[in-house]
């Protein structure tokens, strides 16, 4: 449970006519981690070549993804099929599927083209519109100049001054103007117009009224994007027929080709073969058998004694049982543990959802969270999500088990408190004792603002033993790993000197002679320097500030009660009281308590995980744990969507 | 006239020294937390695998306005 899986190197030989039943077999088992063999330009081992076999399930795969792609297919949840059928429908139809698609693909960016070009002519007749003359009308003249743009203001004036002979036509909508001029006077109009600041249009190919032209264009652009709406229903038809096919074929095909590649990572001679590996130690028989089954026993596998410089390369599998393994997302995502390293999966199942729960504490919380992570664990697909999301249950536990002891809800105090009733009728606060810090009085359900200095004492007495836990759990890890002298100079110091520190406390208040607490304070500081170095006694510091860092428990919850309540207070008092007439107002508090608790209830996902995992990370990992062990993953495919038979 | 009440009453000192306290850390830990997070941020583009140690060192120096905060609530 606290350590990693035992691991076996193995190394497997045999003769080349049965490697690829070998490879075959240990895919299969999905068991086995292959070692990467570097080739070395003196030794006869060499780099083995991919399978014959893969070439073509290569070819297919890669036409099946670009398939998947262009057809857009996701993963989702399918049944699974057999190989041999998706194989043989495979061969049926994918030749067929893939000139199918390519002529789909192919119409409809012809039609995109042909639409953008539509674009594009009606861009350049939109500004002559009302403009009513046949574009045939604009060219073809020897003694006609003709100038078709925009200007800013009415130059006919100044025109007039040039000569009398021309015409003009002035669309006031889009500002565009049109003028017919004499040839021989085009020069001098040229210039009045550029003061006018005149911008060249340039005059549509097309000929006909500008009117009539669009309203073709328009009905062209439709019918254009009827048909791409057509082909696209088209493609999305083949895609809910083939879309099983596809994920299944594209699963069937990467297995294959995942196994032709294999000899890429093996050492091979010209006549035999020698893969290198690890495997859970536990597995190593089924895997012997099911090798000698596949080969008839032609192929030697032996086991290879781990030396201690190459526990770093050792793959690392966690142990955990079913309950604790959403742990390992946690972490992970820090760094998988090192081989030989205790494995504190199973100590943060207790402590990161015990803190979480006592930041969050709320019953209305915890019950919302606790319906949303069911949910998305039933809905989504993904193995990643569905651990988190059992991560989120197991805090939700924690949080309704808080909020039955802070009494909580939304928010809201379910016990009357101070004179002012809760939500549960009838329910009084129960006054229990006086705490010794500040003389606040303790009373169940427990009332967080009211024992601000009792739970800063009691999170920081929380942080002290979770960090003294952390210390041995360090302690066992390096006893483990370097012996006993090793473990009391770098962990076990550790408690020396916090002893040394309460003697000395003690002292101070006068039970016993200071210097028994400062002597023994000196030793732990010696022993952790001649453990840890200079390093050690530097982090000396940590003492008071790890445990300080506990605080933010009471911190961060304050701060989501303040926002609850001001949210409950600006709701139901400020906006519309209970008991006063029902109308707009109550519906506007009512929304500002739903979006205000919603937002709530997103910080209560992050502020409280984040600073519990940051408790767990720095504070309590921080004394023992190093992580960075190496990831198992064994040569082989978690199938989805298809089986063997 | 609110300046006089404040300076002659210790609960107004008290609480202006309680504001600065959480202020000034605050201020503090996310001057921090920002040249932290930058770095870390980068570092993930390269590689998603040091999430969970950017996290960390981003997370650090929030123990900053812990120690205000601890400090305020002694005060008042």
């Amino acid at each position: 449970m606290l350590k990693a899986k035992q691991m076996t190197r193995a190394v497997i030989v045999g003769h080349k006519d049965f490697f690829e039943d070998t490879v075959d077999a240990l895919h299969r088992t999905n068991l086995f981690q292959i070692e990467d063999f570097i080739e070395d330009e003196e030794s006869d081992l060499k780099i083995g070549k991919p399978f014959e076999s893969g070439k073509e399930a290569s070819k297919k795969l890669v036409k099946i993804r670009s398939i998947a792609s262009l057809l857009g297919v996701k993963d989702t949840a399918a049944k699974k099929q057999a190989t041999e059928a998706v194989c043989s429908q495979l061969d049926g139809c994918l030749d067929t599927l893939d000139d199918d698609l390519a002529a789909f693909i192919e119409k409809k960016s012809a039609l995109e083209a042909q639409l953008k070009e539509i674009g594009t002519e009606k861009r350049e007749i939109l500004p002559f519109i009302n403009i009513d003359i046949d574009l045939d009308l604009y060219r073809g003249y020897d003694s006609l100049a003709v100038f078709a743009g925009h200007v800013k203001d009415d130059i006919g004036p100044a025109i007039s001054q040039i000569t009398s002979a021309y015409e003009i036509f002035h669309d006031q909508q889009h500002g565009t103007m049109v003028l017919f001029v004499a040839k021989e006077r085009s020069e001098e109009v040229n210039e009045v117009l550029s003061r006018f600041s005149f911008k060249e249009l340039k005059i549509p190919e097309a000929s006909g009224v500008p009117s009539l032209l669009l309203a073709d264009i328009e009905k062209n652009e439709a019918d254009v994007i009827k048909k791409i709406e057509s082909i696209d229903s088209d493609i999305e038809n083949l895609k809910a027929k083939y879309a099983e096919l596809i994920l299944a074929s594209n699963e069937m095909l990467s297995v294959e080709v995942q196994k032709s590649d294999a000899p890429l990572r093996v050492a091979t001679t010209k006549s035999s073969f020698l893969i290198d590996g690890w495997l859970p130690s536990e597995s190593y028989d089924k895997l012997v058998n099911v090798v000698n089954n596949a080969t008839n026993g032609h192929v030697l596998i032996s086991t290879q004694e781990i030396r201690k410089e190459d526990e770093n390369d050792v793959p690392v599998e966690y142990d955990n049982s079913k309950i604790v393994s959403p742990l390992q997302a946690i972490m992970d995502l820090y760094g998988r543990p090192k081989y030989k390293e205790i494995d504190p999966s199973s100590l943060i199942f207790i402590t990161f959802p015990l803190l979480y729960g006592m930041i969050l504490g709320d019953l209305g919380y915890g019950l919302i969270l606790l319906s949303i992570a069911v949910v998305i664990k039933k809905l989504v697909y993904s193995d990643a999500i569905k651990r988190l999301m059992d991560v989120l249950i197991y805090c939700q536990i924690a949080t309704l088990f808080f909020g039955l002891i802070y009494g909580e809800f939304l928010g809201f105090p379910l016990a009357g408190h101070h004179g002012t009733p809760g939500l549960i009728p009838g329910f009084e606060e129960i006054p229990l004792f006086v705490s010794p810090f500040a003389g606040e009085v303790v009373a169940y359900p427990i009332h967080r603002v009211d024992l601000v200095m009792t739970f800063m004492a009691l999170t920081i007495l929380v942080g002290i033993i979770h960090i003294n836990f952390g210390f041995l759990v360090g302690f066992i890890n390096e006893k483990m790993n370097h012996g006993f002298t090793e473990a009391m100079l770098c962990k076990g110091s550790w408690f020396i000197i916090e002893l040394g520190i309460v003697l000395v406390v003690l002292g101070y208040l006068g039970m016993l002679p200071i210097a028994v607490g400062a002597a023994l304070f000196i030793i732990g500081v010696l022993m952790l320097f001649k453990g840890e170095g200079v390093k050690g006694p530097l982090e000396l510091p940590s003492l008071l500030s790890n445990p300080l860092s506990y605080t933010r428990i009471i911190a961060v919850a304050l701060s989501h009660m303040a926002i609850a309540s001001t949210i409950n207070v600006i709701a139901f008092t400020m906006i519309w009281e209970f008991g006063s007439p029902i109308g707009v107002m109550t519906i506007f508090a009512i929304l500002l308590f739903v979006f205000g608790h919603a937002f709530n209830t997103i910080l209560s996902i992050i502020a409280p995980g984040l600073h519990s995992l940051r408790l767990q990370y720095v504070e309590f990992f921080g004394k023992f744990y190093e992580g960075g062990g190496r990831i198992y993953d064994p040569f082989g495919y978690i199938r989805k969507y298809t089986e063997e038979k | 006239m609110v300046t006089e009440t404040v300076m002659s009453n210790p609960d107004g000192m008290k609480a202006l020294g309680a504001a600065i306290a959480v202020g000034l850390t605050g201020f503090s830990s996310a001057y921090a937390e920002r040249e932290i997070a930058t770095a870390a941020i980068g570092a993930m583009a390269e590689n998603e695998g040091l999430f969970g140690k950017g996290l960390i060192f981003v997370v650090i120096p929030e123990t900053i306005v812990i120690f205000g905060l601890v400090v305020a609530l002694m005060m008042l």
